[in-house]
C-alpha cells in the first residue's frame, strides 16, 4: 500500500524538479520578498519623517522670521531641524533665494481668535513633500501648546517610542507572506496534479494499479505539502541569516505544514468536484479569499498567529496551531471521503 | 470584423456552458458574497502589525480600538510585574503610560502614539467648539526658482510705513489644520488603483485558461483549419474578456467617484498590457503546472511594476513608469500632462501590438503542440517571427521592436537593486541592463545563424550592425518620448546613452553585438560564455559613460 503511495509522491517531485516550475516558484517568492523590502526601504526613506531625520535632519535649513526661542522655532529645533532665525519676512525671502534656507515660515499672527502660520516652500513636488512631513510633528506640537492656552487638554502627548514600521512589517506581513505564499502555490499544484490525471484520461489506467483513490489523492497532495515545507524551511533560514530574530521556528514550520494541508485539501475538493482544472483553479482562488477574510473576522487568523509565534508572544504556542491542524483534519476527512466519486 | 465577433460570441457559449452545470454558480455566488461581507467588515480593522502588541490597562482609560492591540484589563501591581516579565508591552494606568527600554516595548509606544493622537482629536473635536478644538491654520504657499526683479517698493514711496510685498508664489495658498492634515503619502490612492488591476487580472487568467483548454482537447486546431486567420483567432476570444475588463474599470471608476472616462484612457493601455502578457504564457505552455507556475510569476511582476513606482508619487518622476501613478494624480484631483500619460502608456501599447504580432505567428499547429524544452520553444518563436521576412528587415525590425520590454525589464531590475548594498545598486543595475541588451539584440542572430538562415562572417557582421542600427533608433525613440522626462535618474543616461552624438553608440552596440555572434558562431563559445563576455565591453563602456557624466 505504501509503495504505491510514495512511488506517486517521487513522480509528482520529480515531474516538478525536472520540469523546473520550482525554479519559478522560487523566483516569485524572492522577487515577492525583495519587492516588499525594497517597497519597504523607500516608505522608510520617503515617507517617515523619522527616518529624513535622521539621514539628513540637520541639512534641513529652515527660516522663520521672529526669535528662534519662540514657541514654534523651539518645536522645529527640539524635532532636529536646523532654525534659522530673520528680523523680517523679507530678510528670510532673501535668504531662501540665496539658497541658505529651504523653506521659511513667516511670524504666527492672530486673525479671528485663530493662529495663523505661513509656510513658504520651494514648487518641487520632491523636496516641499519632504519638508512637510518633517515639519508636521513641530507643528502638530505647536497646535496642542495652543490648545493648551485655550483651556483644551489633550491626553498622551508625552508618548515618544521607536518608528515601529520596520519591526511591523517584517513580522506581520513579510514573515507570514513567505511562510504562506508556498502554501497556496501548494494548492494550485494539486489541482493541477489531479486535472491533469482527468483531463489527459490517465486516472483511470493509475487507478488500475494497486493504489486506492484516497491514495492517489493523499500522496498528490503530500508531494505539494512537501515542496512548500522545504521553501519555508530555506525561507526561514535566509531571513535568520538576514539578521532577523525569528522564535517559535518550529511551531512556525508545524503551522506552514498545517496551512499548506488545509490549501491543499481546500484545492483537492474542488478538484473531485469539478473535474476540470479552470473551474477547480477559480473556485480554489475563491475558497482562499473567503479563507483569509472568514478566519481573520473570527480572530483566529493563521497570520496573526504566526506574526505572535515569530515575536515570541508568550500567550501563542502549539495549542493555537493545534486549532488549525483539527481543521485540516477534518477537511482531509471530507476529502477521502468525497474522492470516492473518482471511482464512479 | 465579423469572424472576430462570430469568434467572440462562440467564446461567450463556452464560458457559459462551462459554468452552467451543478452546484458552480451558486457556490461562485456564495462565494462571492463571502468575500463582500469580509471585505466591508475588514475594510478598516485591518492595518500593519495585526495583533503584535499586548496592553495591560488599568484605572480611566479610554478604549482601545486598534487591531495591533491586544488589551486586557489588569491591576497596577500585577500590570507592573507583567510588564517587566515581557509579557506586556506597555501599561497604561489612567493618564499614565510605562513601557520597557527594550525595542518591542518601544515599538508598541510609538504604536500607541499614532493611536492616541487620533483618538484624542475625535474626543477633543466632539467635546469643544472647533476654533478652540483646531486653534491653527497653517497657509502653504510654493515659491518660484527665481528671485523677482525689486523694484516694486519704488513706486510705493511711502518709506518704511509701506507693508512689503509678500514673497511670489506660484499656486493659489493652501490652508490646512496640521492635525487633520494626513502626510502626503499616497499609499491610501495606490491601493485604490490596485483594485482596477485585479480584475483586470482575474479576467486575463480566464483568457489564458480559455485557450489552454482549447489547446489541450484540439478544439484551436479545428479552429486553425476554418477560413480565418490566427489574428482574428486570437482578437475573437480576447474581445469579449476585454469587454468585460473594460466594463469592470468603468464600474469602479463610477463608484469610486472617478472620471470613468479619465480612468479608462489610463487603465486602458494597462489591460492591453496585462492580457499581451497572459497570451503568451498558452503559447508557451506545455503541461498544466508550468501554465500555473508562469501566470503566478506575471502576476506577481505586473503587480509589482505597477505598485513599486506609484507608491513614490510626487516623490520621484520615475513613478509615472506606472499607471498608477497617474491614477493616484486622478484620485487627487491633480492635472498631469501628455509626457507623463506617454511614458507608462506608451510601452505598454507597444508590447500589447508586439505580442499580437507574435500571437500570429505561433499560432499553428506544430508549435502549439510541440513539446520541447523552453529555451528551444523561445528559439523556435524567435525563428518564426523572423522567418516571414528578409533577414536583413527582421533582424533590425526585432531589435527595434523589443525596446519597450527591454525598458520595462531594466526598471524592474532597478526595482531589485534597491535591495543591494548601496555601493553596489548603480553597478548591479547597468550589468543587468547590459546583459539583456545584448541578449535581445543577438538572440535574432543566433537563431537564424542556428537554422542556417546566415552562414559567413560577412553576412554576421552585417546583421550585427542592422541590429546595433534597430535598437539604437528604438532607443532613442524613447529616449525622446520618456527618458528626458525623468532626468532626475542619473542611471537613465547610462541606460539608454542620452548622448546627442548618435555615431559613438552606434558603434559601440555594433561592437558589443559582433563581439557575442562571432564568439557563439563562428569560435563556438556557449551561448551564455558569448553573452558574458559581451556584456562587460557593454558594462564598462557604460560605466566610462556615467563617471563621464557625472
Amino acid at each position: 500500500m505504501i509503495y504505491p503511495f510514495l512511488a506517486v509522491v517521487k513522480k509528482e517531485l520529480t515531474a516538478v524538479l525536472r520540469e523546473r516550475t520550482i525554479v519559478i516558484s522560487i523566483l516569485i517568492q524572492f522577487f515577492i520578498a525583495s519587492f516588499s523590502s525594497g517597497l519597504l526601504l523607500g516608505m522608510l526613506s520617503l515617507y517617515d519623517a523619522d527616518t529624513i531625520m535622521q539621514f539628513s535632519g540637520n541639512n534641513i535649513r529652515i527660516g522663520v522670521v521672529g526669535s528662534a526661542s519662540d514657541q514654534l522655532a523651539a518645536r522645529m529645533s527640539e524635532r532636529g531641524l536646523n532654525v534659522i532665525s530673520f528680523d523680517t519676512l523679507a530678510n528670510a525671502q532673501a535668504a531662501y533665494f540665496a539658497g541658505e534656507v529651504i523653506a521659511f515660515v513667516d511670524a504666527p499672527q492672530n486673525a479671528d481668535g485663530l493662529t495663523q502660520v505661513k509656510l513658504y516652500l520651494p514648487d518641487s513636488e520632491a523636496v516641499s513633500s519632504i519638508i512637510r512631513m518633517v515639519i508636521q510633528e513641530p507643528l502638530k506640537q505647536f497646535e496642542n501648546d495652543l490648545r493648551k492656552a485655550n483651556g483644551v487638554e489633550i491626553l498622551y502627548t508625552g508618548l515618544k517610542g521607536k518608528p515601529a514600521t520596520s519591526f511591523e512589517f517584517v513580522y506581520s506581513v513579510l514573515i507570514p507572506m513567505l511562510m504562506f505564499f508556498p502554501a497556496f502555490v501548494a494548492g494550485s499544484m494539486s489541482i493541477d496534479a489531479i486535472t491533469e490525471e482527468i483531463e489527459g484520461k490517465t486516472l483511470q489506467t493509475l487507478l488500475s494499479t494497486p493504489l486506492t483513490v484516497s491514495g492517489m489523492v493523499g500522496a498528490k497532495i503530500t508531494s505539494a505539502v512537501i515542496l512548500a515545507i522545504m521553501q519555508c524551511a530555506a525561507w526561514l533560514m535566509l531571513i535568520q541569516l538576514n539578521g532577523t530574530v525569528i522564535q517559535n521556528k518550529g511551531w512556525i514550520l508545524s503551522m506552514a505544514l498545517v496551512i499548506a494541508g488545509i490549501t491543499s485539501t481546500m484545492a483537492a475538493l474542488s478538484a473531485t468536484f469539478l473535474q476540470d482544472r479552470e473551474r477547480s483553479q477559480f473556485i480554489y482562488s475563491l475558497l482562499l479569499l473567503a479563507g483569509v477574510g472568514i478566519s481573520t473576522l473570527l480572530n483566529i487568523s493563521p497570520i496573526t498567529t504566526l506574526s505572535r509565534l515569530s515575536i515570541g508572544d508568550p500567550y501563542t504556542n502549539g495549542w493555537d496551531v493545534m486549532i488549525f491542524a483539527l481543521i485540516f483534519f477534518a477537511l482531509f476527512g471530507f476529502l477521502l471521503r468525497s474522492s470516492r466519486r473518482f471511482n464512479s | 470584423m465579423n469572424q472576430i465577433l462570430v469568434i467572440a460570441w462562440r467564446e461567450i457559449t463556452r464560458l457559459r456552458k462551462r459554468f452552467s452545470g451543478g452546484a458552480s454558480p451558486v457556490a461562485v455566488l456564495i462565494l462571492l458574497a463571502v468575500l463582500g461581507v469580509s471585505a466591508y467588515f475588514l475594510r478598516d480593522n485591518v492595518t500593519l502589525g495585526n495583533g503584535l502588541y499586548r496592553v495591560g490597562v488599568s484605572g480611566d482609560v479610554p478604549p482601545i480600538q486598534d487591531s495591533r492591540f491586544e488589551v486586557m484589563e489588569v491591576s497596577p501591581e500585577e500590570g507592573q510585574v507583567l510588564l517587566a516579565e515581557k509579557k506586556l508591552d506597555l501599561l497604561i494606568i489612567d493618564a499614565e503610560v510605562y513601557a520597557r527600554e527594550d525595542d518591542k516595548s518601544q515599538f508598541a509606544e510609538r504604536a500607541l502614539k499614532q493611536y492616541m493622537e487620533e483618538a484624542e482629536l475625535i474626543r477633543v473635536g466632539n467635546s469643544f467648539a472647533e476654533d478652540e478644538a483646531f486653534p491653527l491654520r497653517v497657509g502653504i504657499n510654493y515659491l518660484g526658482a527665481e528671485q523677482p526683479a525689486a523694484g516694486n517698493d519704488a513706486g510705493t514711496g511711502q518709506g518704511e510705513t509701506a507693508t512689503p510685498p509678500p514673497p511670489p508664489t506660484t499656486k493659489p495658498e493652501e490652508i490646512i489644520i496640521p492635525s487633520l492634515t494626513p502626510p502626503p503619502a499616497p499609499f491610501t490612492q495606490v491601493l485604490v488603483a490596485l483594485i482596477y488591476i485585479l480584475p483586470i487580472t482575474f479576467i486575463s487568467i480566464f483568457f489564458t485558461s480559455s485557450f489552454m483548454d482549447e489547446k489541450a482537447n484540439r478544439r484551436l486546431t479545428v479552429l486553425l483549419s476554418a477560413p480565418v486567420s490566427p489574428f482574428q483567432i486570437i482578437l475573437g476570444k480576447m474581445l469579449p474578456y476585454a469587454v468585460f475588463a473594460i466594463s469592470t474599470t468603468a464600474l469602479i471608476a463610477y463608484f469610486t467617484n472617478a472620471n470613468v472616462p479619465l480612468a479608462l484612457a489610463i487603465f486602458a493601455p494597462t489591460t492591453l498590457f496585462i492580457f499581451a502578457i497572459y497570451l503568451m504564457v498558452p503559447l508557451f505552455y506545455r503541461t498544466f503546472k508550468d501554465t500555473t507556475f508562469i501566470s503566478m510569476l506575471v502576476t506577481t511582476l505586473t503587480t509589482a511594476y505597477l505598485v513599486f513606482p506609484a507608491m513614490f508619487t510626487n516623490s520621484n518622476d520615475l513613478a509615472y513608469i506606472s499607471p498608477l501613478a497617474l491614477a493616484v494624480k486622478m484620485y487627487r484631483n491633480e492635472p498631469f500632462g501628455w509626457r507623463e500619460y506617454l511614458l507608462p502608456s506608451l510601452p505598454m501599447t507597444a508590447i500589447f501590438v508586439f505580442a499580437m504580432f507574435a500571437g500570429t505567428r505561433l499560432l499553428n499547429e506544430e508549435f502549439l503542440m510541440g513539446y520541447k524544452p523552453i529555451t528551444r520553444k523561445i528559439a523556435d518563436a524567435i525563428y518564426l517571427m523572423m522567418a516571414h521576412s528578409k533577414p536583413w528587415f527582421a533582424v533590425m525590425l526585432w531589435s527595434f521592436l523589443v525596446i519597450p520590454a527591454v525598458y520595462m525589464s531594466q526598471v524592474v531590475m532597478l526595482a531589485f537593486a534597491t535591495n543591494l548594498p548601496v555601493s553596489l545598486i548603480i553597478g548591479a543595475v547597468l550589468f543587468t541592463a547590459a546583459f539583456s541588451e545584448e541578449l535581445v539584440k543577438t538572440v535574432g542572430i543566433v537563431v537564424l545563424a542556428e537554422r542556417g538562415v546566415v552562414s559567413s562572417v560577412r553576412e554576421i557582421l552585417w546583421l550585427s550592425f542592422l541590429s546595433a542600427l534597430g535598437f539604437l533608433i528604438g532607443e532613442k525613440l524613447l529616449v525622446f518620448v520618456s527618458v528626458s522626462f525623468v532626468s532626475e535618474a542619473q542611471v537613465s543616461s547610462a541606460l539608454f546613452g542620452a548622448g546627442v552624438f548618435l555615431l559613438i553608440p552606434l558603434l559601440a552596440h555594433f561592437v558589443f553585438v559582433a563581439i557575442v555572434n562571432l564568439l557563439r558562431l563562428k569560435l563556438r563559445f556557449p551561448y551564455w560564455l558569448a553573452l558574458i563576455i559581451g556584456t562587460i565591453f557593454h558594462f564598462i563602456y557604460n560605466a566610462t559613460i556615467l563617471r563621464g557624466g557625472a
